[in-house]
């Protein structure tokens, strides 16, 4: 072929200038991968260091609550959590529908947790769904690697192995709000504050609200660490870095000195009474049993309560939210009797061999006051009046003290003064006497108050913790005993050091006296002496409080009411304090069973079985960790379970 | 169609199949195989930490070795017949792309797959090749008797230009982009008058703000304002196309002069970058073996367009000309555009490196092109007749 056409030399030329400008956009690109690898490198080496590495903040483990045999009160339980990251989810929505799809994820939580996106940080995790059941859980886990951005893991919350037994003493735990954040923070710089904020933003972060587990936050709390992860692009981490040095450091453990085993049993023992128990350990001071019944489950509160649940428990009209062991106070009733005699022996204003003769009913002033006993006990000493709780042997001995003495006794006895324990709550109740009068009422005190407060009414009211701390002293004739719950922990500060001695031969009187109430002739317990345990006997008194109109349960519920509820309310509360055994007391108890009536009628019965329960159970065993501490070593979590 | 004045005593043995075969582009061809050869072990790499992604590079070698079957079937197909071909198969092409319409299904966010039998195709992408050989025919017509007119043009402009209005419907930006830009060379080595270039490219240029404002869709717009927002050195959000440039260039940096070892990539292992077995497959190369190899690697691709380039000058026949020609520049700017995209230099566009990027689609397309330029090499000598 010969001919030249001119589109020939045409088409050789343009594809000439048409290979020229191709290759310069070749040469173009490989001068921009000459930018990136060569000129850019080091900036994109440390980019690519940096993509793959990730260090997620680590809570630390909160410290287990055990009881004084290391059994475990709150400890930690292993919840599937699956969450979101808006960063790596793309469209939150669509992938909240596929989460859906698997599990049941309602339109209305979806939405919720849209808003939550919304508000949160693009990188942050964002619950989806808490406390997944086994099932959902394995389904989540298979399906995650497709769900961009979905992240399933296991989360460890607070859980309470023992329910409601021990509700008011630890309290319990919830997510932080900005009021907890804000106490939380209190006296901390900037970065401090900030660093809290964000540890407790983490979904397994809990504060305590209540009880111990507030008392004991920083105890129990640890350190926050970090964990550092190879991740790829969608967050799934590809492997863990061993980095012990950012690892977080788990809470302390914390011992109570409760015996929950006694506790189980005193609470069962109570039935569908409401009320509270408390038992010491005479020697040492421990508190065994702390039980206000009925109570709450803290496990309810751990994921935050719904406000229909928390408004059951708060119209509730036994109160379950409310400590009644400790912050509830109530009038002690003939059990303050014993506080009266030995302020009597103490001024020396009766012989304890005096006689007083009780027709029944007392005359001071214009005014009668009733002895229990409508046709009188007769002439009765000391002994007698406490046994019989004779009324107007105390309204007469009373009269002599006067209202000063009767109440600097009452204090010496751990009266009118909060004992603090290291948990939240805790009231100090009233010792009256014409100072309070005027700073409370704006008035004098009236002599013939004094009466009531001789018989214990009137203004006079007593926590059970007292009364029970009243009657370890008796037991142990005078001794100073300070209360405890926390066996091994943070230390509380008392509020005011308890240092006044009581006589032991007064003390002697008392005990024989409280003997006299439960095993000899004429006592007003005499059918609860016998522990049934074939030898040693309860010692103790009965009371009864009266009601006014209000117990003082209902009047911290803030909710009072009336109709056909109101039968029940006007019923005076039960009570009881007693030690065993008798010839050689180890445990003292107080017993108060709300609207009971009589003491010896049902505070009596409960008391003697709590306390032959304690015996059985030797709930005053050395505990475990003055065993693990002698040997030197740190305080682990033991169980004898 | 009858043969004209190719008589010549080598054209005996060339008309034989051993003669025929002997006679392929051997040297294009091998290094089409190495091409695909450093594609299945990019693969590999890109692949194998990702259990879902395991049987990829065996599939990929199954298409790969098809391909090759189909390139040197095409190759062997008398350029005679590729002419007679041209127009049906444009025709045919033409009526599949209303068909998608009608018809399509949509498969990432495009509406651009036609099930045929149990197989979706992508008439887009046959688009690319039946539109070269239709423009190749008319020039091939045109310009025997040469003329050199500048209204001879539009015809041309218009073969291009109908079906990619209906790819830009679908949506698919990048092939209605690579369309026009390989019909663009041919009209340009068709002798487009330099003073109409020269107006074109103005008015391309002012165009571009009213394109931007009133043709694009919401999700290419984004693409084009992440592709500015990089440029320009503004902080990029980090999700969609913005983390995919972001993280492309993290992945190619890092992979500084000779690379960080085969299949030890730390960001093509741990799926930083989406998509990176298929379009962004140049990460993985760039990361792992780093400058010298990847640009080593351009520079093969130079080599074998710059091949397709030199069989399209031999030919004598206008239409081995602008066929073996418009192949190249197909092929050319799959590269251009696909490299361009990685290295951040042009919006993501979606479209696949050749050879080297997961997928069927384009695999055919390039062993189609390469098929056409192998017929070229055959028929070099045939003068058609117009």
């Amino acid at each position: 072929m010969s001919l030249q056409r001119p589109i020939d030399s045409l088409f050789t030329r343009r594809a000439m200038i048409a290979a020229g400008v191709g290759g310069g956009l070749f040469a173009g690109l490989i001068g921009r991968l000459y930018q990136l690898q060569i000129l850019e490198h080091e900036r994109y080496d440390v980019l690519a260091d940096e993509n793959g590495v990730k260090l997620e903040l680590a809570p630390p483990k909160r410290g287990q609550i055990l009881d004084r045999f290391g059994r475990p009160l709150a400890a930690h339980r292993q919840a599937g959590r699956v969450s979101i990251i808006q960063e790596q989810a793309g469209n939150v929505a669509e992938r909240l529908r596929d989460v859906a799809r698997l599990i049941d994820l309602p339109q209305a939580r979806q939405e919720r947790i849209l808003e939550k996106v919304r508000r949160e940080a693009r990188f942050r995790k964002v619950t989806v769904l808490d406390e997944l059941t086994y099932e959902d859980f394995a389904k989540m886990s298979l399906r995650a690697p497709d769900l961009p951005g979905i992240v399933v893991e296991m989360g460890s919350t607070r859980s309470y192995p023992r329910g409601r037994d021990f509700a008011h003493v630890l309290g319990y735990v919830a997510r932080a709000s900005q009021t907890d954040l804000d106490r939380l923070s209190e006296g901390s710089t900037p970065d401090e504050r900030a660093a809290i904020r964000r540890l407790f933003k983490h979904p397994d972060m809990r504060t305590g609200r209540s009880g111990v587990e507030r008392f004991a936050e920083e105890w129990l709390r640890g350190q926050a660490g970090f964990r550092k992860l190879e991740t790829n692009a969608a967050g799934r981490i590809i492997r863990e870095f061993d980095a012990p040095e950012l690892a977080p450091k788990p809470g302390q453990d914390l011992h109570l000195t409760v015996d929950a085993e006694l506790q189980r049993k005193a609470i069962e023992r109570f039935g569908d009474e409401s009320g509270a128990a408390v038992v010491m350990d005479i020697e040492s001071g421990d508190i065994l049993a702390f039980v206000s019944t009925p109570a709450f489950d803290p496990n309810d509160f751990v994921n935050g309560i719904s406000q229909a649940d928390y408004d059951l428990l708060r119209f509730n009209d036994r109160s379950p939210l409310y400590h009644k062991a400790y912050d509830g106070t109530y009038p002690p009733g003939s059990t303050y009797k014993m506080v009266v005699a030995t302020a009597a022996l103490e001024a020396g204003v009766i012989d304890p061999e005096e006689r007083i003769y009780c027709p029944g009913h007392y005359r001071f002033g214009r005014n009668t006051w009733h002895c229990w006993k409508r046709g009188g006990h007769g002439p009765v000493n000391m002994h007698e009046a406490i046994k019989q709780s004779c009324d107007v042997y105390f309204y007469e001995v009373s009269r002599r003290l006067g209202i000063e003495r009767l109440a600097e006794v009452g204090k010496k006895f751990g009266f009118g003064q909060r004992w603090e324990l290291g948990l939240t709550g805790g009231r100090s109740g009233v010792v009256p006497n014409d100072a309070w009068k005027r700073e409370a009422r704006g008035e004098p005190w009236f002599e013939g108050e004094t009466l009531n407060i001789g018989i214990g009414q009137g203004q006079m009211s007593t926590s059970p913790l007292q009364l029970a701390l009243m009657t370890a002293r008796i037991a142990a004739e005078g001794r100073v005993i300070t209360p405890k719950i926390i066996g091994n922990g943070p230390r509380p500060e008392a509020d005011i050091p308890m240092d006044a001695a009581l006589d032991p031969e007064h003390m002697q009187r008392m005990k024989a006296a409280m003997f006299g109430v439960t095993s000899e002739g004429g006592g007003t317990a005499l059918r609860s002496g016998d522990l049934g345990l074939g030898g040693p006997r309860l010692a103790g008194k009965t009371g009864t409080a009266q009601v006014r109109r209000i117990s003082a349960a209902e009047r911290a519920s803030g909710n009072i009411r009336g109709g056909d509820e109101i039968d029940r309310k006007l019923r005076d509360h039960a009570l009881f304090v007693a030690y065993a055994p008798h010839d050689d007391p180890k445990y003292a108890i107080s017993v108060i069973v709300e609207h009971g009536e009589g003491g010896s009628r049902t505070a009596a019965p409960i008391a003697r079985d709590i306390m032959a329960e304690a015996m059985r159970l030797n709930s005053r065993a050395r505990p475990v960790y003055t065993q693990v501490a002698s040997t030197g070593g740190g305080i682990t979590g033991g169980s004898l379970e | 169609m009858a043969l004209a004045g190719s008589a010549g005593r080598l054209d005996f043995t060339r008309r034989t199949m051993i003669g025929q075969v002997t006679g392929l582009p051997w040297a294009l061809i091998l290094l089409l195989v190495l091409m695909g050869v450093i594609g299945l072990a990019t693969l590999y790499s890109a692949t194998y930490t990702n259990p879902e992604e395991v049987g990829l590079p065996a599939k990929q070698a199954v298409r790969l070795a098809a391909a090759f079957v189909i390139l040197i079937a095409a190759g062997l197909v008398p350029l005679r017949w590729w002419l007679l071909l041209a127009w049906p198969a444009y025709a045919a092409t033409l009526i599949m792309l209303i068909g998608v319409e009608l018809f399509g299904f949509v498969r990432g966010g495009a509406q651009r797959w036609l099930q045929i039998g149990p197989i979706g195709v992508q008439p887009s992408e046959f688009m690319k090749v039946t539109a070269t050989l239709a423009l190749a025919a008319y020039y091939h017509k045109r310009l025997n008797d040469y003329s050199g007119g500048f209204l001879i043009h539009i015809p041309a402009l218009l073969i291009i230009a109908v079906p990619a209005a209906y790819i830009f419907r679908q949506p698919d930006f990048g092939t209605t982009l690579a369309l026009f830009a390989s019909g663009g060379v041919l009209i340009f080595l068709a002798g487009l008058w330099w003073r109409v270039i020269t107006t074109f490219l103005v008015a391309a240029i002012v165009s571009v703000p009213l394109i931007y404002s009133f043709v694009l869709q919401d999700y290419q717009r984004e693409r084009v304002d992440t592709y500015v927002a990089q440029l320009t050195g503004e902080s990029v959000n980090v999700m969609d196309d913005g983390y995919q440039i972001h993280n492309a260039k993290i992945a190619i940096g890092s992979g500084g002069l000779t690379g960080k070892g085969y299949m030890e990539g730390t960001q093509a292992q741990l799926d930083y970058i989406p998509e990176q077995h298929t379009d962004f497959i140049l990460t993985v190369i760039a990361e792992e073996n780093g400058f010298l190899a990847t640009s080593g690697l351009l520079i093969l691709w130079m080599i074998i367009l710059g091949l397709g380039l030199m069989i399209a000058m031999r030919a004598k026949s206008l239409f081995g000309q602008f066929a073996a020609a418009g192949a190249a520049a197909t092929v050319a700017f799959y590269i251009l555009f696909n490299v361009a995209m990685v290295l951040g230099l042009v919006p993501v566009v979606g479209v696949p490196l050749p050879l080297l990027s997961y997928g069927g689609t384009v695999m055919l397309t390039t062993a189609a092109c390469f098929g056409v330029i192998c017929a070229v090499h055959l028929g070099k000598d045939e003068a058609l007749a117009a």
